[in-house]
């Protein structure tokens, strides 16, 4: 720790603050990463036997303090109060982050399981690391890998317990939250087209297929392949783009 | 004995040492064989001893004087030559190939003898140095100074040719003078043949070729100027047999099929009113027959024949089926395509050889104008409906067979073969409820044809149908041998058993039926599940017939022929004189739709008029009020008012159909999907779509996008999913 600046010093405390990792192992990291935090970051967390045991007492602790009166779970209310008490708006998309993480089944609730070995995963067992942790997980929507794997949870999540398939209305609402973060420049017109032509649920093909798209697809659509293998929804999607003068010829003006 | 003696140099002893001869013995020797030669080109030969002259000239090569004898024999030959060539040039006009050809005997026969007697020569001394042999020579020499002699060769090849161009006008020529001459530059070697002669001979016959047919073509019609043409190639076939060399027969029949065919084709075969399309539609087999064998001579001509017949098969083809008139009647419809169909047959069978590659292009216009009318699958099956109900009483057997297989070609064009497969079973139900199958055998016998061609599946509910109607009757008899005695003065029962499943059906309530009838069903119904317990009966009312005994108020008698429904209606009557339609509805219990329809039969249709309806309009309204009309005639004992008989479908039921048919063919084309997929585990998309496509054709023709979207739906359903890393890639879930 001596040989170490001012400014290496004061991101090893930081470091073990946020993440609760010994001096040893955070100095081992930072070097390791070039003093950069997000590559510490990463490192950090992709060798488990790295990561101090978060206290499971604290954990529980935190757990009671959210969970229903009557049931077992983390319900409504509890999560309000979470949200507050690590000051993010139950809307924020961060909060779909956290789910993942905890490997939730479903939004509005999580089960004591998933509470417990979501914070222990990501290494929390007090507000203030977890009020801390919160630019890291929502950094995380920047990874591409990440982003893909956070989109396709989300499918599940936010599906009614025992349909297959997504409501529209949730299904809109989610994209607009996740391509907030993305920008995808067709997504308005994507959401039109659903209420005007489709107004049926989503299947997770169709789901899944939908980030391929964007990504992959330039929104003057001059790359798409009618026999690309896409579903047939994303099919219908082109045609009304088409029909509408909003395809190959037409100007875009966005920025990548 | 003086033997010993004869020892003497000279002859024998020859060998051993050189003779000493006379320095003049060469030239003596030469001097007379020179005078030999030309006395035999003076023809004067037979004054000379053979033995003689052989000897001389034996000895003047055996003394080495070989060359002297060679290069003497040149210059006397090339002199004579020079003056048969002389007098060759002063011939006059026509004698000039007669006299070519008398001095060229002349020489050969010189030639021929020259050459047995320097025969030692050829083999000695002419083998040993490789200059040309004598007769070699000769021939050469005959060229050089006679053939190519400068005033010689032209007036040859233009007599030559100017001979054969009057020939082919008509004029008679002297072909044997001809054939020598051809025969001498043919036996002057391949070359003199070819270049003094045939590449000639072969430009100006194009030439020739070209301007008459060219002159031909404006004038005459595509039937006369293929026999022009054919006429001119057997002409010059013939001529090479009889004067040419027989390797020229190819290369001059190549020179008329180009500029008399090829050049023309595509004019003849359009012409108009005349070409090719002309032929067709008016029968002329000579002409097609012709034409085919002339254009197989050249290239493309064969395929410029069938891409007119194509085009025009389909075109017409694409006016019947879409020819409104022709829509209507659906028999004329089909019996259209028969004729098309025999007629092209025909057509291919004389005239084209019976060619396979047409056989296919027939085959598969025909496959595209007839899926161009959506109505095909039905109207075929109304054809057959039409014919095993009415058209074939006193036809024969063999005729039989051979409608029933020319309709199966037609089947075989339809590319929605399940829809034909749904309209037939409609068809064929109504047919065997009703009876109306005049000939079991041809029923029979095309389920049997349209197994062969689709498998079982196609024809297994068939059959059963055809089981169900049997089975019914055996039923019925049992049932009357058990209960018939109950039953002897009640109405006569005819109950047929349909497997559901088989038979095209849809549910229906039933009706009230008049009391005789509801107990005789009742018996029908427990004695059939006494028997098969554990199945389930449901009466289809709505499908039924009835033969009712009616007296009218004039006394008269008849028999009714009526539906089920038509018959509850009129029992009604044995116990009211009138009657609302809605208390008919009321008690009857018949669907209003069907009602009104039954009501209408009975009330409104003249000559069948057995009900007065007040008021007397078409339309039945709630109010009206019917009452048997007393005052019914007709001139038939027995009245048949309503029957079941296939009709073309209306709109709205068309589009139901199809409807069903779309229905059914979605589990299909996930059963071949899953086939596919189990056997290739890993598929790109478009190979999916081919190999589906591909199994579901005997059936129908598949569309991509609806394989897309069963393809969507197995892999909401975990049948298939996307690979991780190629995302146009399915794999199968096992």
């Amino acid at each position: 720790m001596n040989k170490l600046g001012r400014g290496q010093r004061d991101k090893v405390q930081q470091f073990m603050l946020i993440t609760g990792a010994s001096e040893k192992v955070a100095i081992q990291v930072l070097k390791a990463s070039d003093w950069q935090f997000e590559g510490a970051f990463d490192i950090f967390y992709s060798h488990p036997h790295l990561k101090s045991v978060a206290d499971t007492r604290h954990i529980e602790e935190l757990y009671n303090r959210y969970k229903d009166p009557y049931a077992d779970m983390i319900l409504a209310d509890g999560i309000t109060l979470l949200c507050n008490d690590i000051q993010v708006d139950p809307q924020d998309i961060v909060m779909l982050v956290i789910s993942w993480h905890m490997k939730a089944a479903t939004m509005c609730e999580f089960s004591k399981q998933e509470f417990v070995g979501g914070l222990q995963s990501m290494g929390i067992d007090s507000l203030e690391k977890f009020r801390e942790r919160i630019p890291f997980l929502r950094a995380e929507l920047r990874d591409e890998l990440k982003f893909r794997e956070i989109y396709n949870f989300a499918f599940g999540w936010a599906k009614e317990k025992g349909q297959k398939s997504l409501a529209l209305d949730t299904a809109i609402g989610m994209w607009q939250l996740l391509f907030a973060e993305k920008q995808w420049p067709l997504e308005d017109h994507w959401c039109q087209f659903l209420q005007a032509r489709h107004n049926k649920a989503i299947s997770r093909d169709t789901w899944s297929q939908l980030l391929e798209f964007s990504r992959t697809i330039d929104p003057g659509l001059i790359n798409y392949d009618p026999e690309g293998a896409w579903p047939y929804l994303i099919d219908e999607f082109v045609e009304y783009l088409n029909e509408n003068g909003k395809g190959k010829t037409s100007e875009w003006n966005y920025t990548k | 004995m003086g033997n010993e003696q004869k020892k003497r140099t000279g002859t024998m002893e020859a060998f051993k040492h050189k003779v000493v001869v006379d320095p003049n013995y060469a030239d003596k020797t030469w001097k007379i064989l020179e005078h030999a030669i030309n006395e035999i080109y003076d023809q004067n030969a037979s004054g000379l001893s053979f033995e003689e002259l052989y000897r001389n000239a034996y000895n003047m090569v055996l003394h080495k004087f070989g060359d002297k004898l060679y290069s003497g024999l040149v210059a006397t030959m090339t002199s004579h030559l020079q003056t048969m060539c002389k007098q060759i040039e002063a011939s006059h006009g026509n004698e000039f190939l007669e006299t070519l050809n008398g001095k060229w005997n002349d020489h050969n026969k010189a030639l021929h003898m020259i050459r047995d007697i320097l025969m030692y020569m050829d083999r000695t001394y002419i083998a040993s140095t490789g200059i040309t042999p004598v007769y070699g020579l000769g021939l050469n020499l005959w060229r050089d100074v006679v053939i190519h002699a400068e005033n010689n060769q032209p007036r040859l090849q233009n007599t030559i040719l100017e001979l054969i161009y009057r020939e082919r006008n008509g004029e008679v020529m002297n072909r044997g003078l001809m054939r020598t001459t051809i025969k001498m530059l043919m036996d002057l070697g391949p070359l003199v043949y070819q270049e003094d002669f045939e590449s000639l001979y072969l430009k100006v016959s194009a030439d020739f070729y070209r301007a008459e047919s060219q002159e031909f073509i404006e004038v005459s019609d595509c039937g006369d100027y293929l026999k022009k043409a054919e006429r001119r190639l057997s002409e010059e076939i013939e001529r090479v047999s009889h004067y040419l060399d027989a390797t020229t027969e190819e290369k001059i029949t190549n020179v008329v099929e180009k500029e008399m065919i090829a050049n023309h084709m595509l004019r003849l075969v359009h012409m108009e009113n005349s070409g090719l399309v002309k032929l067709f539609l008016d029968d002329k087999f000579d002409d097609l027959r012709r034409m085919y064998k002339l254009f197989s001579r050249v290239s493309d001509g064969l395929s410029t024949i069938r891409k007119v017949m194509i085009s025009h098969l389909r075109d017409s083809g694409k006016q019947l089926v879409t020819d409104p008139e022709k829509l209507k009647n659906r028999v004329e419809f089909v019996e259209s395509l028969l004729e098309k169909r025999d007629k092209y047959d025909k057509i291919i069978n004389s005239a084209f050889n019976n060619d396979k590659i047409f056989q296919n292009a027939l085959n598969s216009s025909f496959e595209y104008f007839i899926n161009l009318s959506t109505r095909s699958p039905e109207f075929i099956s109304l054809f057959i409906d039409d014919k095993l109900r009415n058209g074939l009483k006193g036809v024969k057997e063999e005729d039989i067979e051979t409608t029933l297989d020319k309709v199966m070609m037609l089947f075989r064009y339809l590319q929605e073969k399940d829809i034909f497969e749904k309209y037939y079973k409609q068809h064929l139900a109504k047919r065997l409820l009703s009876g109306k199958t005049a000939c079991d055998d041809a029923e029979r016998s095309l389920i049997i044809k349209l197994k062969t061609e689709c498998g079982y599946q196609f024809t297994s509910k068939l059959e059963s149908m055809f089981t169900d109607i049997k089975t019914s009757q055996d039923t019925m008899r049992e049932f009357y041998a058990a209960c018939g005695s109950e039953l002897r003065n009640g109405p006569t029962l005819s109950v047929q058993v349909l497997t559901t499943g088989s038979w095209p059906m849809q549910s229906c309530g039933t009706c009230n039926l008049p009391p005789e009838m509801s107990i005789l069903c009742e018996k029908f119904r427990a004695y059939y599940l006494n028997i098969h317990t554990g199945r389930r009966l449901s009466w289809h009312t709505n499908m039924g017939t009835a033969d009712l005994r009616a007296s009218f108020g004039s006394g008269q008698k008849y028999e009714l022929s009526v539906t089920t429904y038509q018959m509850c209606i009129l029992m009604l009557f044995n116990n009211a004189d009138r009657l609302t339609y809605w208390g008919i509805e009321q008690v009857t219990e018949i669907p209003s739709s069907e009602l009104k329809r039954s009501l209408q039969s009975l009330a409104c249709v003249k000559g069948k008029n057995v009900l007065r309806k007040e008021p007397m309009s078409k339309n039945i309204g709630d109010d009206d009020v019917f009452s048997v009309n007393e005052n019914f005639t007709s001139k038939l004992h027995k009245v048949k008012i309503g029957t079941v008989a296939a009709q073309k479908e209306s709109e709205p039921e068309k589009q139901e159909t199809r409807q069903r048919v779309e229905e059914d063919r979605k589990p299909q084309i996930e059963a071949a999907i899953v086939r596919v997929m189990k056997s290739r585990k890993v598929l790109d998309h478009n190979n999916i779509i081919s190999e589906v496509t591909k199994q579901l054709q005997p059936r129908f023709l598949a569309n991509p996008v609806e394989i897309k979207k069963r393809i969507e739906s197995l892999i909401e359903r975990d049948f298939l999913a996307r690979d991780n890393k190629d995302r146009r890639l399915y794999r199968y879930m096992a």
